[in-house]
């Protein structure tokens, strides 16, 4: 048995529900597993968003709720002294709120950020997973329950047929900035990764449906293709980050534009207009 | 320790409340059991599409414990330190209004002070010198909500009524009747089974002034955004037209075309245009349904009296959209099968709250006719509405006259007003400063086309104007336009006396004479059912926004906390020292009341009273093979109509247009505002009168768009919980105070060396605020954006008329309506300027004078 929430991006709007069932559940109020979390300024359950795209021509925003990962090898727990940080048989990651007194660097040594340091309490805290509340029967942690939109899923990692689970197989696996490589038992789905787009039109206002687009990565020798839609758009996602890519835009006649672009950040690359082939 | 589980609704859906020693501890999403209902299926493309065996809620919900306990909550009743009980009403330090302290006062004290001040003043000027108004929504529930036990209050007392407006929708409900009826909808479309139909059939999405994931239904909580989802999954494309790239849009949308602010109509008709050129319409549907369509015709293709031709390039140079993409969006709606809107419901939306509304409104309605509007997969629906519902469980919504308090059958005997003089709400400030106020229709028209163009004068003829004004439940400041003027109209000494019963120390009750304290709903007994406004009158059927009907027995959690009570004991307290006591109550409690709407509804035919009580709320379900009605196919495909809410034209295969037919020569308006300059009888885009082609665009050359908030209700949570303030896209806690978010393009940023996070200064002649600067491409450099319904309004000199560092965004919106007869508000109308903004150390905080006023 070995408790796990699956977060899926896709899914997220931002709705800050679980945000908000976070804070009704902590602030204010201890449990054996953390001293009461202070009324502002820590979120256990912290949505990250991030706007993409550099031209209103292709704008999306990326969301992504942060809770404690509870990793397998926690961070934390080997910068606490005297066990202050262990590890519960369910693998959930608990702060213990006596035994960590003092101890900042708890705090400071979590990778993403998840641990928040009480300065009139002297101690670390985080998400506990509504540990408290599962021994009391909850079947879900509060974030999970207040979803509107199966963003989140708690359940067995260790069952390859819970919900969680199945979840976690079908989707696109991204680790979080900081804890690459480390096994987690909050999962995070469909991040989205670095996109390049543009629009295409034709002269006469007309967008350019059908015209071929591919991108190519010399250094990584990765090739794309992709083709533009009803409104002239192309739009290639989850592209390798950091490259160099020449892109080519083919329709029959027209000549071919040739342009480049970097991924060190999701760009909109170009309103291309094609030129006829006279 | 001793757990309690209670029910309630809030408008963010039905919650479930533990109490943990006369505590409450948390506030949960229901959950339901094994004996509820299985939800409802609906086959297709292949796929079974569920909902999952709960229901949602949306953030505000969550927040509803922290609202409890908020720190700004009303505790006793207070008279303003400054108020002197002169025996003429005069000389009541009335300029101090919004800066005075208060001292506590008993509840006799209060009360005794508001029933002298109520005899006195309607004795001295007649029945029709008080005033009185709620908010909309600040509470849920059948027995305490306004058009209920305080109608029944001011009913039985006789006062001059305030017409609300329909603020959320203008342009619909002034527009859309005059093109397809359903002025008894308010100009909304009929959303009946269109899910299923959008399930089996849509390929494209046009949300059009759409968020559905911020507006979320009205109080559907998020009920809705899992079918979005689904749409998304069947490869449905969505097209999002809204000057502000929205939160629903950034996540979900497959193309935004972002159009100058106001001149959506524009668009609009370059899309007929196309269409017609292209020859890419229903003919036969036109043919068969349409009134003067080939004037119209002759209108967009430049054979009309403008000889000016609707072109995409034409429309390019108005809306700041290319040619190409308006022809890409027209030709992807006309070849797939389309459905969309605008707005929450349809019929809503920022686009229909500006100068050019009702136009816009009438050209979609137009639009989506001359795709065949009714046939499968082409309709009205912008996917927030339209789930499958047993029609045939009856529980009332807060809007139906037979689910109210104020009338039989609930109440046995039902009050009439006496007074005839009223007064209309978007104007109330210039009616008392300037006594006088003269405008058109009933505000709320679901009575008849007709309604829109009676005519009102304050005073009335005979009467005398008014010198009391109750008001009762949440903030005018920061969803009422140009909202300095409700500060100069407090300060006058033509209002004699002042009274506000609220829950918390909200803005415009620090313009009182005497405060009172109502409890939350958490603190006292009420019943409801989730999401229904009304089965007959506003936009009926509101509940199919949800996945589940639920009536719910909104139980007391705790005792009404500190000396706040009930708003039902307050009003029957004043009922008392006024004479009518025993009438107004009819001799019941609260709980007892509760059972009445049971007793009075289908509830009662499925739960006992003391089941429902014991379990906290029902279920309705939906029958296996329920009964389809959908929205609009009577119409398209010509049988009898059959949708709920329907008028007698309908079973004659007609709309409630005067002929019966979608109208795109309007004989309504012909008939009854031929001289109607913004509403003509061919709708058409026109420059506004604060456009961008404007005089006053050199000196303010940004369109402000303010649009209902994400982050709160109206006004009713901003304020009171600061859990809100740490919503990095809302607010910034810099110095103590949260600045609201205010959003720039990167272009403006530059030209006005504005950095991210800077404080920043928007400002007209109405008045400016300060907000964080947030640089985005979600907004073009002509626009601005910022929500309106800040709930926080927190001038930079306390009680006097300057900069609002609370983000009160309608400072800078017009009181100009829309027209000389159209009278809807339009806050999407506004031009203003921005810049850079040191704030001075001497500006300080504001919210400890709010906390002085509720120590």
């Amino acid at each position: 048995m070995r408790y796990g929430i699956a977060i899926d991006s896709a899914r997220c709007m931002a709705c800050y529900n679980c945000f908000m069932a976070c804070k009704d559940e902590h602030c204010g109020y201890s449990s054996k597993y953390s001293v009461a979390e202070p009324h502002m300024g820590q979120f256990w359950m912290n949505i990250v968003e991030w706007e993409r795209g550099d031209r209103p021509g292709n704008i999306k925003v990326a969301t992504v709720p942060t809770p404690c990962s509870h990793c397998q090898d926690p961070a934390c727990m080997k910068a606490a002294k005297n066990g202050a940080v262990y590890k519960r048989p369910d693998g959930i990651v608990i702060i213990d709120p006596v035994k960590a007194k003092g101890q900042k660097e708890i705090a400071d040594s979590c990778p993403i950020g998840a641990i928040y340091w009480n300065e009139e309490e002297q101690v670390a805290q985080k998400c506990t997973m509504c540990a408290e509340l599962l021994e009391e029967g909850y079947k879900v942690p509060r974030c999970v329950e207040a979803c509107p939109n199966q963003a989140l899923i708690f359940g067995d990692l260790d069952d390859p047929n819970s919900e969680v689970s199945k979840k976690i197989a079908a989707g696109k696996v991204t680790q979080l900035k900081g804890l690459e490589g480390q096994e987690t038992n909050v999962v995070h789905l469909n991040i989205p990764g670095i996109f390049l787009a543009g629009t295409v039109y034709l002269p006469e206002d007309e967008v350019a449906i059908g015209a071929k687009v591919t991108l190519k990565c010399e250094s990584c020798g990765k090739v794309f293709e992709t083709v533009t839609n009803w409104a002239g758009d192309w739009e290639v996602d989850n592209l390798p980050k950091d490259k160099k890519f020449d892109i080519t835009i083919e329709m029959k006649g027209y000549r071919s534009v040739k342009l480049s672009a970097v991924t060190d950040k999701d760009h909109f690359v170009e309103e291309t207009i094609l030129c006829p082939i006279l | 320790m001793a757990e309690k589980i209670t029910h309630s609704i809030c408008v963010g859906g039905p919650i479930r409340i533990h109490t943990e020693d006369g505590v409450i501890r948390r506030v949960r999403p229901l959950v339901f059991d094994e004996t509820d209902p299985k939800p409802w299926k609906i086959e297709a493309r292949g796929r079974t599409f569920s909902p999952p065996k709960n229901t949602t809620v949306s953030l505000v919900a969550l927040q509803e414990k922290d609202r409890v306990y908020s720190y700004d909550r009303l505790k006793y009743p207070m008279i303003r330190e400054d108020f002197v009980e002169t025996p003429d009403g005069k000389n009541r330090n009335t300029e101090n209004r919004g800066k005075s302290g208060y001292r506590r006062a008993t509840w006799d004290e209060a009360l005794d002070l508001i029933a002298r001040e109520t005899k006195r003043i309607q004795k001295t000027y007649g029945k029709e010198s008080v005033t009185a108004i709620t908010s909309s929504h600040h509470s849920w529930g059948l027995l305490g909500y306004k058009l209920s036990c305080f109608k029944r209050f001011f009913n039985m007392l006789g006062y001059t009524r305030i017409m609300d407006n329909p603020d959320s929708w203008e342009g619909f409900h002034w527009g859309a009747p005059h093109t397809y009826g359903y002025w008894w909808r308010l100009g909304g479309p009929e959303p009946f089974d269109l899910l299923e139909d959008a399930l089996k059939n849509v390929e494209t999405m046009i949300m059009w002034s759409h968020d559905p994931d911020t507006t979320r239904g009205g109080y559907a909580a998020n009920e809705s955004a899992i079918w979005r989802h689904w749409l998304k999954e069947l490869g449905v494309q969505f097209i999002y037209i809204d000057p502000f790239n929205n939160f629903s849009s950034v996540k979900n949308g497959d193309k935004w075309i972002g159009p100058r602010m106001g001149t959506d109509a524009a668009l609009a008709e370059a899309i007929a245009y196309v269409w017609l050129t292209e020859g890419t319409y229903d003919k036969e549907y036109i043919e068969k349904h349409a009134h003067r369509f080939d004037e119209w015709a002759d209108h967009i293709l430049g054979k009309g009296v403008d000889r000016t031709p609707k072109t995409p390039k034409w429309a390019e140079e108005i809306t700041g959209v290319k040619a190409a993409d308006i022809k890409a969006i027209a030709r992807r709606w006309a070849s797939t099968k389309t459905m969309g809107g605008s707005g929450m419901r349809g019929g809503f939306g920022g686009v229909c709250r500006t100068a050019n509304g009702t136009e816009f409104a009438r050209i979609m309605v137009q639009l989506f006719a001359m795709q065949g509007m009714g046939k499968p997969g082409q309709n009205m629906w912008t996917g927030t509405t339209g789930a499958p519902m047993d029609y045939n469980f009856w529980f009332g919504g807060y809007s139906d006259p037979k689910s109210s308090i104020a009338s039989a059958p609930v109440a046995d005997y039902t009050p009439v007003n006496e007074v005839q003089q009223v007064l209309y709400r978007t104007n109330l400030p210039e009616a008392i400063l300037e006594g006088h106020y003269e405008w058109y229709g009933e505000g709320f028209c679901g009575g008849s086309l007709e309604q829109q163009f009676t005519e009102h004068v304050y005073p009335l003829p005979g009467c005398n104007r008014v010198h009391m004004f109750y008001r009762y439940g949440g903030s005018f400041f920061g969803t009422m336009l140009d909202t300095n003027k409700w500060a100069k109209m407090y300060k006058s000494p033509e209002l004699e006396f002042v009274v506000n019963q609220d829950i918390h120390f909200n803005p415009e009750g620090r313009f009182a004479d005497v405060i009172l304290p109502a409890c939350t709903n958490l603190e006292r007994y009420d019943i409801g059912e989730f999401c229904n406004s009304g089965n007959s009158g506003y936009q009926s059927h509101s509940q199919t926004g949800n996945n589940w009907q639920v009536v719910v027995f909104q139980d007391k959690a705790i005792e009404p906390l500190w000396e706040s009570r009930s708003d039902y004991w307050i009003f029957s307290q004043l009922a008392e020292r006024l004479g009518f006591g025993e009438k107004f109550t009819e001799g019941r409690d609260e709980l007892a009341w509760c059972k009445r709407f049971w007793e009075f509804s289908d509830l009662s035919k499925r739960i006992s009273w003391e089941d429902f009580m014991k379990k906290g709320y029902y279920v309705a379900g939906v029958p296996e093979n329920w009964e389809r009605h959908y929205g609009f196919r009577w119409f398209a495909e010509g049988y009898p109509c059959d949708t709920p809410n329907h008028k007698p034209c309908q079973e004659e295969g007609k709309l409630g247009t005067l002929t019966g037919k979608f109208e795109f020569v309007s004989e309504s308006l012909l008939k009854y505002a031929p001289d109607d300059e913004v509403r003509t009888p061919i709708a058409s885009y026109k420059h506004s009168w604060e456009g961008h082609k404007s005089l006053l665009a050199h000196r303010f050359p940004y369109a402000l768009i303010s649009p209902h908030p994400r982050f709160d209700y109206h006004t009713h949570h901003q304020q009171h919980n600061k859990w809100l303030w740490e919503i990095p896209e809302n607010r910034k806690v810099v110095n103590g105070n949260p600045y609201q978010v205010i959003r720039i393009n990167p272009i403006v940023a530059e030209k006005k060396g504005i950095s991210e996070g800077d404080i920043i200064r928007v400002y007209n002649d109405r008045g400016s605020i300060l907000g964080i600067a947030r640089i985005t491409n979600r907004v073009k450099p002509e626009t601005i954006h910022c929500y309106a319904s800040s709930g926080i309004y927190n001038p930079v000199v306390y009680g006097e008329i300057s900069a609002d560092k609370g983000g009160c965004t309608n400072l800078l919106t017009p009181s100009q309506l829309m027209g000389r007869k159209v009278p809807g508000m339009v806050p999407n109308t506004t031009l203003v300027e921005v810049e850079k903004f040191e704030v001075p150390a001497e500006y300080g905080q504001g919210f400890e004078k709010i906390l002085e006023g509720v120590k």
